[in-house]
């Protein structure tokens, strides 16, 4: 006996969001199918993390024989390692700070184990991401505090018309309450996932040393330099840094210095004054629509140019060939290389791309 | 020949998923595991009431119990052709294969025989204890293979020297059920002074064992690949020796393998293996012919498929089946969802599938490797079985292709 409402997909980590995205489907009435992604080696680098360890997978099997579906642990190490890792490597190797995120969702979540479900003639996909999926259009999730549709601009469209987001309805604490009511105690306290997966400690140089070597220039001595040029100081790699970072900068200024550019063929690190750190505009590459009708020229949209950022009001100003560029109404804070813009009509997701640029609210000198 | 046992229920957790077409799920997974025989059952059951004696204990339980075991084990030794002494109880094919290897290893290495040959194709529980051999100062050396898992006899003559102290061979490899001339390579070792153990584990009931006509020094066999439970196995090992045991703390089983028997484990143990070996010739006969019937028609259905190992000698229950365009993972979950299990032939802890080291080793192209479905015939298959096994592969891997067409 076939669930009436289709076969679906669900993608588990093993943690709380995912487990009750799976249980609520199958209380719903879903055929569902638990998959749990391994998407890279858990060898002696790795110890035991909150997301993709083994203890994951056997959590979401836990869960999956709870709630009487059955389980797969889908190995996609080459695929991520490849589409996800190699790039997150690179974008530090060009002085840019990535999301790997937001690849792993366009390619390994939405395209990988899309494919998957194809094969297993799933009509759906369901994750346990905090947004909404509703007539063939993505949304913000319901908690404002764990909106992850940031996330997700880079999914291709046609994919939508099959999520299934039900923890994007839910606020954190509602979901932790409705895994304790599914029976699933085995996830429902279990503790969030705030560092990339397969970045143990947090320490991403680790991951960028072994696969680039110590001696890679991300990773080697170079200058600390102001707008104007001048050496304030030497750092000890310029994959250290992100934009508007102050950690690990010289002491002894007047007022705060923050990270304003990376400049890795000089290796420079250019730190200045909150006021070099605002931009009021930003240029997007690989530009991904998620509506019918893409906003043009002239439109006017919010903005968000980092996760948890506020949105921002701005005007597209320039589009096409894959890119865009936006003048923001009012300056924004640390426009990053490498992190995601993402354009918002209200909590609809219009789209998103890759910030290539700012430009900056005041003239920075040329180096 | 009808099913030897009740069909299995693995659906009671799991709402039902399978089209209508699918009444019963097909369990063709045998190389994994087998349902225990009702008959194995009903010899164990007396030893989990009121046969429950230690037969360690000098007391009438405990004479009871040793009685069943020495009975047990009697018994297995006429299963082998060996004699009682030289027949061990462990926990299964792991454990054997591990005592086989590093207790010799250990027992001769003073002595200068410093190395372990073993070939590239065996279980990992081989090659997880010729690296534990080497980690304790063994040479290790792996022996070449052809492109169907034979051992290279050229590379054996080579390998196998005076200096080795125990070579290790597969008689019947799990993957793809290649079937190694172990009479001639355990006379090669015998003839060279070196100590020759086989993994039977794929091979016990499916190939003649016997230690009177074969010169193989030890023997590991399993009980859950022939109708008994899980966590019993055996190992033979020559009157003669030399082996170090792993455990330590008893004199059970000759202080070779300590701790108190599995008394009711091993009544089942020796139960199984008779039935397998009084059954051997029909059931493989039986078996022989449905993997050949199921074979041909997939390489009617499917031109290119390719049987892994096909063209060698081959154990009748196992067939290797790859198919270009088509992934493993995919496969084995559409074959299981649509009620038909099998398996990839190696899986890793975390339960993905992983590239086989077997195939690695035949030199098998990638695209064939990362498609290989390993289906494995035995007492729950049935002619009706297969010809449903027969009609719905082909199918699925069209279905597979489209969509691999479609994405590209």
């Amino acid at each position: 006996m076939s669930g009436a409402r289709g076969r679906v997909l669900a993608a588990m980590s093993g943690g709380v969001d995912s487990s009750v995205a799976a249980a609520l489907l199958a209380e719903q009435g879903y055929d569902v199918i638990g998959a749990t992604m391994k998407l890279f080696c858990y060898g002696d680098h790795v110890p035991d993390r909150p997301c993709c360890s083994l203890d994951s997978i056997d959590d979401a099997r836990r869960v999956c024989e709870r709630i009487g579906v059955p389980h797969y642990v889908l190995n996609l190490e080459s695929a991520f390692g490849r589409d996800v890792i190699e790039n997150f490597v690179s974008e530090y190797a060009a002085g840019r700070t990535p999301i790997p995120c937001v690849r792993c969702n366009t390619f390994t979540k939405f395209r990988d184990l899309l494919r998957k479900a194809d094969a297993l003639e799933c009509d759906w996909i369901a994750t346990g991401h905090y947004a909404r999926a509703s007539g063939g259009e993505l949304w913000r999730g319901a908690d404002p505090a764990k909106d992850q549709s940031y996330f997700l601009w880079g999914i291709d469209r046609a994919v939508v018309r099959r999520m299934l987001l039900p923890v994007g309805a839910l606020t954190k604490p509602e979901t932790r309450r409705r895994a304790h009511a599914l029976g699933l105690d085995v996830v429902a306290e279990k503790r969030e996932s705030q560092d990339i997966c397969f970045v143990p400690d947090g320490d991403h140089t680790a991951v960028l040393a072994r696969r680039l070597g110590p001696d890679a220039p991300a990773l080697s001595r170079g200058p600390i330099v102001d707008s104007a040029g001048r050496v304030l100081g030497e750092h000890e790699g310029y994959a250290r840094f992100t934009v508007g970072q102050r950690r690990g900068l010289p002491g002894g200024s007047r007022e705060p210095l923050y990270v304003v550019a990376i400049r890795p063929d000089t290796r420079e690190v250019v730190i200045g004054p909150r006021a070099e750190l605002l931009g009021s505009g930003v240029i997007a590459r690989d530009v991904n629509w998620l509506v019918d009708a893409p906003p043009t020229v002239g439109a006017h949209v919010h903005v968000q140019v980092r996760h948890r950022a506020p949105a921002a009001p701005a005007e597209i100003v320039r589009a096409g060939d894959g890119e865009i560029e936006l003048a923001l109404d009012q300056p924004v804070a640390a426009i990053t290389p490498g992190q995601s813009l993402v354009m918002f009509d209200g909590d609809r997701v219009l789209g998103g791309g890759l910030i290539a640029a700012s430009r900056a609210a005041l003239p920075i000198l040329a180096a | 020949m009808a099913a030897l046992v009740d069909p299995p229920d693995p659906g009671r957790t799991e709402p039902d998923l399978l089209p209508s077409s699918m009444r019963q799920p097909i369990y063709l997974d045998h190389a994994a595991t087998t349902p225990v025989r009702r008959e194995v059952f009903e010899a164990m059951e007396p030893f989990y009431g009121p046969r429950f004696g230690n037969p360690s204990s000098t007391h009438r339980w405990g004479r009871d119990a040793r009685a069943a075991l020495d009975d047990a084990r009697e018994r297995l030794a006429d299963c082998l052709g060996a004699h009682p002494s030289e027949v061990f109880f462990t926990s299964g094919g792991t454990e054997g294969d591990n005592a086989a290897i590093v207790g010799p290893y250990l027992a001769v290495r003073g002595t200068g025989k410093r190395a372990v040959v073993t070939t590239p194709i065996e279980h990992k529980a081989v090659l997880g204890a010729v690296h534990f051999a080497q980690a304790q100062g063994a040479e290790e050396r792996i022996l070449a293979v052809s492109s169907v898992g034979v051992v290279d006899r050229g590379s054996y003559d080579a390998l196998v020297r005076p200096d080795v102290a125990v070579v290790s061979v597969m008689w019947v490899n799990n993957e793809i059920g290649v079937v190694q001339d172990i009479p001639a390579l355990a006379a090669i070792a015998k003839s060279r002074g070196v100590l020759f153990h086989t993994d039977a584990v794929q091979g016990f009931g499916k190939v003649p064992i016997d230690a009177r006509a074969v010169p193989f020094d030890l023997l590991t066999f399993s009980g859950h690949k022939i109708g008994a439970p899980k966590g019993i196995g055996g190992l033979y090992v020559r009157q003669g020796t030399p082996c170090e045991p792993l455990l330590h703390g008893g004199s059970q089983n000759r202080g070779l393998r300590p701790g108190t028997e599995n008394v009711a484990a091993a009544v089942g143990l020796a139960r199984a293996a008779e039935l397998a070996i009084a059954e051997r010739e029909a059931e493989m006969r039986r078996l022989g012919a449905m993997r050949d019937r199921l074979e041909r028609v997939i390489r009617e259905r499917i031109p290119d498929a390719v049987v892994n190992g096909g063209g060698g000698p081959r154990a009748p229950h196992i067939l290797s089946v790859s198919v270009p365009g088509t992934d493993s993972e995919s496969m084995l979950m559409a074959l299981d969802l649509a009620g038909v299990a099998c398996s990839s032939g190696s899986a890793c802890t975390s339960g993905s599938v992983d590239p086989s080291h077997v195939l690695a080793a035949l030199g098998t192209p990638r695209e064939l490797a990362v498609s290989a479905v390993r289906m494995s015939l035995g007492s729950l298959t049935t002619d009706e079985a297969i010809d449903r096994v027969a009609e719905l592969f082909p199918a699925l891997v069209d279905k597979a292709r489209r969509l691999a067409g479609a994405a590209a």
